[in-house]
């Protein structure tokens, strides 16, 4: 069993997050990866030029750990991997990769859904889009709500 | 007393603020000073979690010179 939560200040690559990843999980029969990425378009469909992602120099990565490890304790998967951007992010880059392995695939589904439904709004950012409509505030969505209360 | 802000609270006012302990004695009036000092950051800093020393603090905490006050608007999730 291992769990990683890693907040990123340069650049994520997702391939070599997978590999590592992979390297980890052998003798498991499944690997679940997300990777989220910056869109280029507002939810007005403004373009997006850049993503900001400010955070706490405690909180945050106390927050990823945090969700890491109860993620692994309630599913059955023998790895977690979570790593997270902070700071300006281009669009299309890039934010997070979450991966989750087990012996079946059933657990390993289920424990990313969990990971990125707690990640999307409760990791401990303050997000805001800059673009062709300026500097516009993040805030998590009724739609990430609902799908964090979920799991109770 | 530093003072930390973050998301549209530090776009609104600043990072970071240095005051002067005298001018205010709870958690409770710190935050209404910002208030009345920067009234367009109301209601974030109505909803805003407040730390001293990364310990989460209630309005009725008494501050001290020497304390380390954040304020942490709701936050966006990754």
């Amino acid at each position: 069993m291992s769990v990683v939560a890693r907040l990123e200040p340069g650049q994520l690559h997702p391939e070599r997050e997978l590999a590592a990843f992979a390297g980890q999980a052998r003798g498991d029969g499944a690997i679940v990866s997300f990777v989220g990425l910056a869109r280029p378009e507002s939810a007005s469909g403004g373009r997006v030029d850049t993503l900001v992602l400010e955070h706490h120099e405690v909180l945050t990565h106390r927050s990823l750990g945090e969700i890491a490890v109860a993620c692994a304790e309630r599913f059955d998967v023998s790895h977690v991997r979570v790593v997270h951007r902070c700071g300006t992010i281009p669009a299309g880059e890039a934010i997070v990769f979450a991966g989750t392995s087990s012996r079946h695939r059933r657990a390993a589904f289920d424990a990313a859904d969990y990971l990125m439904d707690r990640l999307k709004t409760e990791a401990v950012f303050w997000k805001r889009e800059v673009g062709a409509d300026g500097a516009n505030w993040i805030e998590a969505t009724a739609a990430d709500a609902a799908d964090r209360e979920r799991w109770g | 007393m530093k003072v930390l802000l973050y998301g549209r609270l530090a776009e609104a006012i600043d990072h970071k603020l240095e005051l002067d302990a005298p001018s205010c004695c709870s958690v409770a009036e710190l935050r209404a000073q910002l208030v009345a000092s920067h009234p367009a950051t109301a209601e974030p800093l109505k909803r805003s979690r407040v730390l001293v020393g990364n310990v989460v603090a209630d309005d009725g905490r008494i501050l001290q010179p020497e304390d380390r006050v954040e304020f942490l608007p709701p936050v966006s999730g990754g």
